[in-house]
């Protein structure tokens, strides 16, 4: 028999050892032996369920559920996935009250609820980057406020309004820069903790969080294009009002 | 970089009849009215008068940082009042230094990035702006400090790093705003002597103050009230 390995680290289990498996707590069965152990799959529609599973030779497990010959559901593996669908075609013409089913078709339906999941993810992250965008704009536009007499003194001193928003662009630039790569660095510790905390609780190789490098090189460019642009604004803003007014003269 | 230039003698800044007035909802006010000034080159002036009789307002029309509503400013021989923004920043950064009351270093750089500040915006060479700000921060005795940024440096020696800058393009004109306002007497005596030192070896000065001190160390006074000359007298 082949045990879940979850129920070898709580029961304790090694390979080897007796086991008495019946259909009901306490009820007759047949003694087996523990050949191996078995990790679950990363399939997040597995990922809830907390029920241990055991794998037995058929015919043993026939005899211990007292079904005989009935099953309810079985997997047929082909050798070349080209005969996949005229197997599952034959299956069906064949096997009255059977239904065959690709097991893609399975995974796609039993996975709608992750899509939509996910989906709703996306809705949660484009508002927070619609929000940092924002807030983002908000920092920007009161930081380069705070240098307004700066501003007017380097104005007064002859520096160019065109000067000036250019080191302000190239101030926000390099601030959107090393704040991306600290945030991208912040991601990925997170991500790591995200799946080691929850691989443990689940007990599951599944990955929970996933940061891939389209998702960093995304994140850096919307970085840029928004801290450039607030910078940009801020400065513009602040260079075309007159040094005086700027003075609050 | 100056392509201005002045025989000795001759007037750096002449200024006709000038007239500014502003609009404060729907009264108007007269900041400056019938001022005519000439300075000449090497000359060291300074304009005083009570709070709000007009000289920072007329400190801001000789510097082209203001308009005047009527009356006409020259410096170095040109005609500045009817300049647009653009050209006006740009005879400031090649003609005009400015040193204000509160120094407005910018404080990420140090006190030689500070002053090779505007040469670098007139497009000088970065060697060349380079030993010029090291020779300016030497000729005002920071040159042990050029390293040093603004929040390591004293009130006196910020303002010392300010008048450096103001000298950068090699200025007609160096116009002040309260630079002692800032200073305790100490620093405010040894910023004195560098104006004085400064106008020794040549440079044009007119400060505008309320330092009594500042006013007896030049060597012309233009006393103002509302807005008017009072009086224009040499110091004795």
């Amino acid at each position: 028999m082949l045990v879940d390995a979850r129920l070898g680290t709580d029961a304790r289990l090694r390979v080897g050892d007796r086991l008495v498996v019946s259909a009901t707590p306490g009820g007759a069965g047949d003694t087996v032996v523990i050949a191996g152990f078995e990790s679950r799959a990363a399939d997040p529609s597995e990922v809830a369920r907390s029920e241990y599973r055991v794998r037995l030779h058929l015919d043993q497990l026939q005899s211990v559920t007292g079904y005989g010959d009935r099953v309810d559901r079985f997997a047929v593996k082909v050798r070349d996935t080209s005969v996949t669908r005229a197997a599952v075609d034959a299956i069906n013409a064949a096997a009255f009250g059977f239904r065959a089913h690709r097991s893609r078709e399975i995974a796609v339906e039993t996975s709608q609820t992750f899509l939509v999941v996910s989906r709703f993810h996306r809705a949660i992250g484009i508002i927070t980057i619609v929000a940092s965008a924002i807030f983002l704009l908000c920092i920007m536009l009161l930081k380069v406020d705070e240098r307004r007499r700066d501003v007017a003194a380097l104005r007064l001193l002859g520096i160019s309004s065109r000067t000036i928003t250019k080191s302000v662009v190239v101030e926000a630039a390099l601030v959107a820069s090393l704040g991306s790569v600290a945030g991208a660095a912040l991601g990925a510790v997170a991500s790591a903790f995200v799946n080691w905390h929850y691989r443990a609780v689940y007990r599951t190789p599944l990955a929970f969080s996933i940061l891939t490098p389209r998702t960093v090189a995304m994140s850096v460019a919307l970085s840029l294009v928004l801290g450039i642009g607030a910078g940009w604004l801020a400065a513009r803003r602040l260079a075309r009002t007159a040094p005086l007014t700027l003075f609050g003269r | 970089m100056n392509a201005l230039t002045i025989a000795p003698g001759a007037p750096v800044l002449e200024a006709q009849s000038l007239r500014r007035e502003y609009r404060m909802g729907d009264e108007r006010v007269v900041a400056v009215q019938d001022v005519s000034l000439s300075i000449a080159a090497g000359e060291y002036a300074a304009i005083v008068g009570p709070s709000g009789c007009g000289k920072s307002t007329l400190l801001n029309l000789l510097g082209v940082i203001d308009r005047p509503t009527t009356g006409s400013v020259r410096i170095a021989g040109r005609q500045v009042e009817s300049l647009s923004d653009a050209e006006a920043t740009r005879f400031r950064l090649l003609h005009v230094g400015f040193v204000f009351q509160r120094f407005y270093l910018m404080p990420a750089l140090s006190a030689l990035e500070n002053v090779e500040l505007p040469m670098s915006e007139a497009g000088m060479a970065r060697a060349e702006r380079r030993a010029r700000a090291s020779e300016l921060l030497g000729y005002v005795g920071l040159g042990k400090r050029e390293r040093h940024r603004p929040s390591r440096l004293s009130g006196g020696e910020q303002q010392r790093v300010a008048v450096a800058r103001a000298l950068a393009n090699r200025p007609s004109l160096l116009l002040a705003d309260e630079p002692t306002g800032e200073l305790d007497a100490r620093t405010g005596t040894e910023m004195i002597a560098l104006l004085e030192r400064l106008s020794a070896d040549g440079t044009t000065i007119v400060v505008v103050t309320h330092d009594e001190k500042l006013a007896r160390a030049t060597r012309r006074v233009v006393h103002m009230l509302d807005g008017r000359v009072e009086r224009d007298e040499p110091v004795r």
